[in-house]
């Protein structure tokens, strides 16, 4: 349902992907991982279409998305959750969720109880301001929000890049419970997780895709992963 | 006395009406909008033309001028500061300063150089001990309040104000979740814009009407937003009662130096205030 | 992600200034100079002494703006301060001190250089808008010093006539002539100088913060310290600038710092092409000529100044000395953008 192709993207004179390819099928939840500085993040932002690739061409459910800007991207069912972990501090967690809900046309309490199931603690969280968030609250609210609307691909970029075991774990069970119902490209480095949820993985290094991993096996296997970063 | 700390408060009003649209602008689109006291001057000048083609009735003219103003707002949100989004800020600056340039020609051509006379709308005055206030003055603050408590539940309460509030923490996210911000940056824009013109002709029987006036008020706008905070509605309602209140006092010792002092407190602001939050460079 | 740009290797203390030194090349400067001086010299008959040494003075004030925002990329709207504060010392000092033109004119530039010191303590912290409006607020506190807090010694709105002076050795300033040959030796120097110091590492240095200010501080350099002393030299040399003009007219008043001749300034470097020096002298002569000129025909002259503007800013960024070169290099400059980028 996603295929990019050969896609270069420029950050001003600097080329920071070269003739990126990869594609997603229905229902496959995969992972990208490679080096700081590999250009994974550009990857994402490029498909969410917040940057335009210079050339190359991005097919989504058989529409060019490449170029389309941000917004329009996003009503077609693409979500992204950042690796940066912002939410919007000023409002109230409810009200994240109220954002998002009248983004996609959905009913606040809709929205509001299916991000609950996620989290159930979030449940008393709900009045709070976002900013007083912790990491890892502001990630599993951020995924939440990125779930609003029943999207058809979601792009999150290292969900559990700084947050504690505990947290790690939730989100794990979280992405688990995910994997079937959405499509996924998650840039991850923990590597226990890619193993046991990966359908396939994308290793990338200094703005190339040097590698595609599919077989079971392989993938399982952690050690073998480690050595691409 | 007492006197002086209406005149403070009716100052200070006047420039939170101006100086929320900068605000905004400024911390929605990142933008410093020399235009705004283009509009601002406009505004003024319609209101003038406009009263005695309605018999003279100030509210309904106020209105009317308002209303007005903002297509001209939007035109210039549209083809001017949109099509620098993203841009180095100092295009922005540069091109809406050439509109600023332009507007004030047109006014000169239209309605002449010489300053035009506002009477005071409602001429009573109150005895308060041994001062004597102007009403008019006191329904400025009045006003000033009022719109104060109706744009806080506004951003706080509607889904629009929301949008904005959401934006200026996180402009991508906004994008990324299916929401257009430009638009609403245009809806913010423009309701900036009518507070300005609504700021200007309060303020008109007080001041000489003439070209030129946009140009101080703006100057003073924007200290406002810089002691207040860019994109913080709160602290540009906190700091325009403030720094009215400095200009007043400062009027009463030296009156040349009242703006200037308006200044100086802004330096001495921006010597402390941390100024992560400041600058768009290239982000 | 694997972006290279070009900064030298972190030495310690300041020593990229040493590089200024060390740059020394055999280059065009002897005859671009020699090319403006003829330049110069065509004018005079043309448009008179006066006129002339005026473009001059104003071509010094554009160079010193374009050290600061066409190679730092910081828009100063209160940069006629400091053309002010150098003409104003000068005068003053003319008056009250001694009427020995030469040591006013060090009084002059030292207050401009002084002053950039203080303010840009305040300012190098900020950057874009913030920057842009604190200096123009501080161009209206100095406006208001000339007018009205020190009137007693500025006269205020009346102004202060230098016509004091006495002559120094060969250099009798009530003559023009002498005006004009001063004006231009200055400015072949300050070009000659600012060509060294942008060819020289700090220029690298300073274009660098413009293009990521973050990354140079990530390499160790104390960017702030480059912010302030960009500052202060490009506004001394507009004091510098300020002190030649007021020779020239033997008079300074309160208008020498309209902010809205910051605007004239800024016009100049975008029509010439900001970000280079050659720009700035072009864009300053050209202005000038338009400046005084035009309003002969054209009587709107500040809607027609906005228009103008607007499409410099719309169509012709790189201004006219950016065109040429787009064109000479041919159509190899358009195949060059890179393509992507941000999408809207």
């Amino acid at each position: 349902m996603l295929d990019v192709k050969e896609i270069d993207v420029y950050y001003g004179h600097a080329k920071v992907l070269h003739d990126v390819s990869l594609s997603v099928n229905q229902g496959e939840m995969t992972f990208v991982i490679g080096r700081n500085g590999a250009g994974k993040t550009t990857l994402l932002k490029t498909i969410c279409g917040v940057r335009a690739p210079g050339k190359g061409s991005i097919t989504y459910d058989g529409q060019e998305i490449a170029g389309v800007p941000a917004e329009k991207v996003a009503r077609r069912g693409i979500r992204m959750v950042a690796q940066d972990k912002r939410v919007f501090g000023s409002l109230t967690v409810r009200g994240n969720i109220e954002l998002a809900a009248y983004a996609a046309n959905e009913s606040v309490s809709k929205s509001v109880d299916k991000v609950v199931s996620l989290y159930p603690k979030l449940k008393d969280l709900l009045h709070l301001k976002a900013s007083s968030l912790s990491g890892g609250q502001r990630e599993i609210l951020l995924i939440g929000r990125a779930l609003v609307g029943e999207p058809k691909l979601l792009l999150i970029d290292e969900p559990t890049e700084g947050l504690a075991v505990v947290v790690i774990e939730d989100i794990f069970r979280i992405l688990g419970e995910m994997k079937s119902r959405v499509s996924a490209v998650i840039v991850e480095q923990n590597l226990s997780i890619v193993s046991r949820l990966a359908d396939r993985v994308f290793i990338m290094k200094e703005g190339k895709i040097e590698k595609t991993i599919s077989e079971k096996a392989e993938i399982a296997n952690t050690r073998e992963l480690e050595r691409y970063l | 006395m007492i006197q002086t700390l209406v005149q403070g408060l009716t100052i200070g009003g006047i420039l939170y009406f101006v100086s929320v649209g900068l605000s905004l602008t400024f911390g929605t689109m990142k933008i410093v909008n020399f235009a705004h006291a283009a509009v601002y001057c406009l505004g003024i000048y319609l209101f003038i033309t406009i009263m005695p083609l309605v018999g003279g009735m100030h509210p309904l003219a106020l209105v009317i001028a308002m209303a007005a103003i903002v297509p001209f707002a939007y035109v210039v949100e549209r083809y001017v500061i949109r099509r620098l989004y993203g841009e180095s800020v100092d295009y922005t600056i540069i091109a809406t300063y050439a509109v600023l340039l332009i507007s004030t020609n047109v006014i000169k051509r239209v309605w002449g150089v010489q300053p035009q006379p506002v009477a005071d709308p409602i001429g009573k005055f109150l005895d308060m001990g041994d001062a004597t206030i102007s009403v008019y003055r006191l329904s400025i603050v009045a006003l000033a309040f009022l719109v104060f408590i109706g744009l806080s539940l506004f951003f706080s309460r509607s889904v629009v104000g929301k949008i904005v509030v959401a934006a200026l923490d996180d402009n991508e996210g906004v994008r990324r979740l299916g929401l257009d911000v430009n638009r609403y940056f245009s809806i913010v824009f423009m309701l900036g814009s009518a507070l300005a013109v609504l700021g200007g002709i309060l303020y008109a029987p007080m001041t000489a009407v003439q070209p030129y006036m946009g140009f101080t008020i703006l100057l003073l706008g924007f200290a406002v937003v810089i002691v207040g905070g860019m994109g913080n509605l709160n602290g540009t309602f906190f700091a325009a009662i403030g720094l009215g209140l400095v200009m007043a006092i400062t009027g009463r010792f030296w009156s040349q130096a009242a703006e200037t002092m308006v200044f100086i407190v802004m330096g001495i602001v921006l010597i402390f205030k941390p100024l992560e939050t400041y600058g768009t460079s290239g982000k | 992600m694997s972006v290279s740009i070009e900064i030298p290797d972190k030495p310690g203390g300041a020593p990229a200034l040493g590089g200024v030194i060390q740059s020394m090349g055999r280059d065009r400067t002897l005859l671009e100079m020699a090319i403006m001086t003829a330049v110069f010299l065509a004018l005079w008959p043309v448009i008179g002494q006066h006129r002339v040494t005026d473009f001059m003075v104003f071509c010094i004030l554009v160079l010193s703006f374009d050290l600061l925002y066409g190679y730092m990329g910081r828009l100063s709207f209160g940069h006629v301060l400091y053309y002010g504060t150098g003409g104003y010392m000068f005068s003053v000092f003319i008056n009250y001190a001694t009427p020995n033109p030469l040591l006013g004119m060090v009084v002059g530039i030292v207050a401009a250089m002084v002053v950039a010191m203080a303010v840009g303590l305040i300012v190098s912290r900020a950057d874009g808008a913030p920057f842009s409006l604190t200096n123009l607020a501080f161009n209206q506190i100095g406006v208001f010093c000339a007018l009205s807090a020190f009137a007693e010694w500025t006269k205020g709105d009346n102004g202060l006539p230098s016509t004091k002076m006495q002559p120094v050795w060969f250099l009798d300033f009530l003559q023009k002539p002498v005006n004009f040959w001063f004006s231009l030796f200055w400015l072949l120097l300050v070009f000659y100088f600012l060509k060294r110091l942008t060819r020289s590492p700090y220029g690298l240095l300073v274009r660098s913060i413009k293009e990521d200010e973050s990354r140079v501080r990530f390499l160790g350099y104390n960017t702030f310290f480059y912010k302030w002393l960009t500052y202060v030299i490009s506004c001394t040399l507009a004091g510098l600038a300020g002190v030649l003009i007021t020779l020239n007219y033997t008079f300074v008043s309160p208008h020498a710092m309209d902010p809205n001749s910051n605007l004239d300034i800024i016009f100049a470097s975008l029509l010439g092409g900001a970000g280079n020096l050659y720009g700035a002298i072009v864009g300053g002569i050209l202005y000038q000529l338009i400046k005084n000129f035009l309003p002969m025909w054209v009587s709107d002259w500040e809607a027609f100044l906005g228009i103008v503007l607007l499409i410099l800013v719309f169509n012709f960024r790189k201004g006219v000395t950016g065109f040429v070169v787009d064109r000479l290099a041919g159509r190899n400059a358009a195949s060059m953008q890179p393509r992507g980028g941000e999408a809207r």
